[in-house]
Parts: C-alpha cells; sequence; structure tokens
C-alpha cells in the first residue's frame, strides 16, 4: 500500500459485496485502501466484465466480475490493464508499480558486454506465491541503424522473446507483453517489416501452482529457467540469432487469501458465514 | 454473449480437482467460482480509453466518486469477486 501511495497513486476495490460485509474485510485486515461495494453489479455490468460464465442459477456466486485491473493516470485514462482468463492467478503489486512509475525489478541477469545487442532480463518482485502473477522482463539496448523482430516474423529469422524452459513442472506462463512494432520498409525491394529500434522491453507474466515448490533447510524455492532470443538486423544484413539463458530462484512464500475461518496457514480474522448465507438469500430471493 | 467454461482438468483424489494449469482446489474446473473462461471474455474499456465513473458505496458506506475521489492523482482499479469468499 505505502508503495502505491509513494507512486503518487489511489487504489480501489470493487466487488459484489454489500458494505457490512466490506466494512468487516476492512477491520478484520486493517486495510486501508477504498473498497467499493456494487452489490446489483451495476458498474460491473457497465463496464461489460460481469462474469457469464457463472449460470443465474449457481446464486450466490452469480453477479461477480471477470477479475481484472485497470490502471489509470491523472486524468483517468486507462494506461494498462491485467486480465487473464484463470482466476486462480492475480496481478502481483510489481507489475501495477512498474505501469505507475518505471521499473522496479530485483534479480537481474546481463548477456557480455562485447555483443551488438545488450540484453538484461530480470524478475519483478522477490518472492513468488502461488496464485500471484509476476513478470520475467527482457530489456535489449538496441544500436542505431539495428533491428530486433517483433510478431509477425519473416520465415527463417527470429523475433525477440522470452521463452520458458519446456520442463519446468509447476510454473505456468501468460499473454507476453510487448511495446507495438514499428513497420520498416526496405530500400529496395519495398517488403515491409515489424521490427523494434532502440530500447525495447518486453515481459512475460509467470506463476506457480505449488507442484514447482522444492524444499531445504531455509525455505520453499521455485525455480524458472529459460532463455531470450534474438537476431539483430541491419537494412542489409542480418546477424545470427542470439539467446540468453537466465535462471531464477526465488522464494515461495505464501499468498495472503481472504479467509473464510480457521485452517493451516489462514487467521481466522473474519468470519464470512453470516456474508455468505445473506448473499445466497439476497440471490434467492431475487431470482 | 455466453463465454464456454474451461471443464478441462481432473480429479486427483477426494476433494481435490486440478484444472488446466495444474492449481488444485475442492471444486471441479468449471464449477462456479472455478468457471475460468475458455478463449476471449470481455475486459471491458480499452487502453487509451477514460475510465467510466465509478459512483458506490465504500466500506463505511459513504457514497465515493472514484473521480472525485482520486484528485487527479494516478489510481487502481481492482475488480475482485468478493471480500467474503
Amino acid at each position: 500500500m505505502s508503495a502505491f501511495e509513494a507512486a503518487g497513486a489511489k487504489l480501489y476495490i470493487l466487488s459484489y459485496d454489500e458494505v457490512d460485509a466490506l466494512a468487516d474485510f476492512k477491520n478484520a485486515h486493517g486495510t486501508t485502501f477504498t473498497m467499493l461495494s456494487d452489490p446489483d453489479s451495476e458498474i460491473i455490468r457497465a463496464f461489460g466484465i460481469l462474469n457469464t460464465t457463472i449460470a443465474e442459477d449457481d446464486h450466490p456466486w452469480y453477479g461477480i466480475p471477470y477479475p481484472g485491473v485497470y490502471v489509470i493516470d491523472g486524468d483517468g485514462i486507462i494506461i494498462e490493464k491485467f486480465f487473464e482468463n484463470n482466476f486462480t492467478v492475480r496481478p502481483g503489486p510489481e507489475q501495477l508499480l512498474a505501469v505507475l512509475k518505471g521499473e522496479q525489478v530485483n534479480l537481474v541477469e546481463k548477456n557480455d558486454g562485447d555483443e551488438q545487442v545488450q540484453v538484461e532480463v530480470a524478475f519483478e518482485g522477490d518472492t513468488l506465491p502461488a496464485g500471484i502473477s509476476r513478470q520475467i522482463v527482457a530489456r535489449f539496448s538496441v544500436p542505431e541503424g539495428m533491428h530486433l523482430y517483433g510478431q509477425p516474423v519473416p520465415e527463417g529469422l527470429v523475433a525477440a522473446s522470452i521463452e520458458l524452459d519446456g520442463d519446468l513442472e509447476g510454473i505456468v506462463s501468460y499473454t507476453p507483453i510487448a511495446p507495438k512494432t514499428h513497420t520498416l520498409t526496405l530500400s529496395g525491394d519495398g517488403h515491409t517489416l515489424e521490427v523494434y529500434e532502440g530500447d525495447v522491453v518486453l515481459r512475460l507474466p509467470v506463476a506457480q501452482n505449488g507442484r514447482a515448490i522444492e524444499k531445504d533447510d531455509e525455505g520453499r524455492w521455485v525455480r524458472i529457467s529459460g532463455k531470450v532470443r534474438w537476431q539483430a538486423c541491419d537494412d542489409e544484413k542480418c546477424d545470427v540469432p542470439r539467446e540468453h539463458t537466465f535462471s531464477f530462484r526465488l522464494p515461495a512464500a505464501f499468498t495472503v487469501m481472504a479467509d473464510m475461518g480457521p485452517g493451516e496457514g489462514r487467521v481466522p480474522s473474519m468470519n464470512g458465514a453470516k456474508h455468505f448465507k445473506k448473499m445466497t438469500e439476497r440471490r434467492q430471493r431475487s431470482s | 454473449m455466453q463465454i464456454e467454461r474451461d471443464t478441462r482438468g481432473s480429479e486427483l483424489g477426494p476433494n481435490q480437482y486440478e484444472d488446466a494449469e495444474g492449481y488444485v482446489a475442492p471444486l471441479p474446473a468449471g464449477f462456479g467460482p472455478r468457471s475460468n473462461p475458455l478463449g476471449a471474455f470481455p475486459t471491458g474499456p480499452e487502453v487509451g480509453q477514460p475510465l467510466p465513473d465509478v459512483i458506490a458505496l465504500d466500506s463505511d458506506g459513504k457514497s465515493t466518486d472514484l473521480h472525485a475521489d482520486r484528485k487527479g492523482q494516478p489510481a487502481i482499479l481492482v475488480f475482485t469477486r468478493s471480500a467474503v469468499w
């Protein structure tokens, strides 16, 4: 929270809960962000993000949104949004802060200094709890007069990308985030290419589903490895494709989940049962 | 628009169901709160558009207009399932 305030941003959480449920949550967890109540899902519908995979006959759950996050600038314009189709995974705060104020990255690997294109690969965040997605960030510095390829890539050439090793059990990746390419028209035959020039940042959100955890005396860890690939070209010729491998070992930590009651790793600070009962009754009345 | 539910997954044991991405939970994939959409689903206004007005009661029961309340600051608006479950 203080990190968001330091970035000069306000945080709002909107759900279909009633005011008293939000008040209980706030008291139980001592949260300082603003929680907004949309019990009839009016705002959720106005945004067009009512979750229609939940049938109306699933009453207590009906009315929830597709979970997602909008980041807006001071003028109220949306500068980024995060929606993924696996609802057990949410973006970590690092991803939101990165949008608000540039980068906050921890574990960094660099390629050798003698290559034309400089590449830095970082893991954004210092832990990877189950249920939180965080990003692998690759920053390329492309010398003037050269370019990297984006998608679609011409046959036989290699687009700049972040790829995870195929044998990583329990690590899931999501839609890669890449800047817009620009179209380069070759002087010779007028052929067009989708390219990146200058400084380019590619991001790959990843999460772990619990299967990836290794335990030792010092704690629970997850390992993420893979490679960044690219091929640098100028107007006339291309270098051979390059790659830089990376490997991050991160504390798995624990996820803070909404607590419905006592249980391992949970703090029985809020009893959701009465709110859930009320929610169920309300849906039954309205249908 | 009716979105298809992702029901891919398998039962691992009593109250243990795995979804297509390997997450294990006590409910089968595609059931109620685990009904992840298959393929594309609506994600609301696009990047570059203004965020629509959001006027709702906060946890103190006070009417809050998001755009007025943030007083020109950048903001993050999270749409989440529930504070209860």
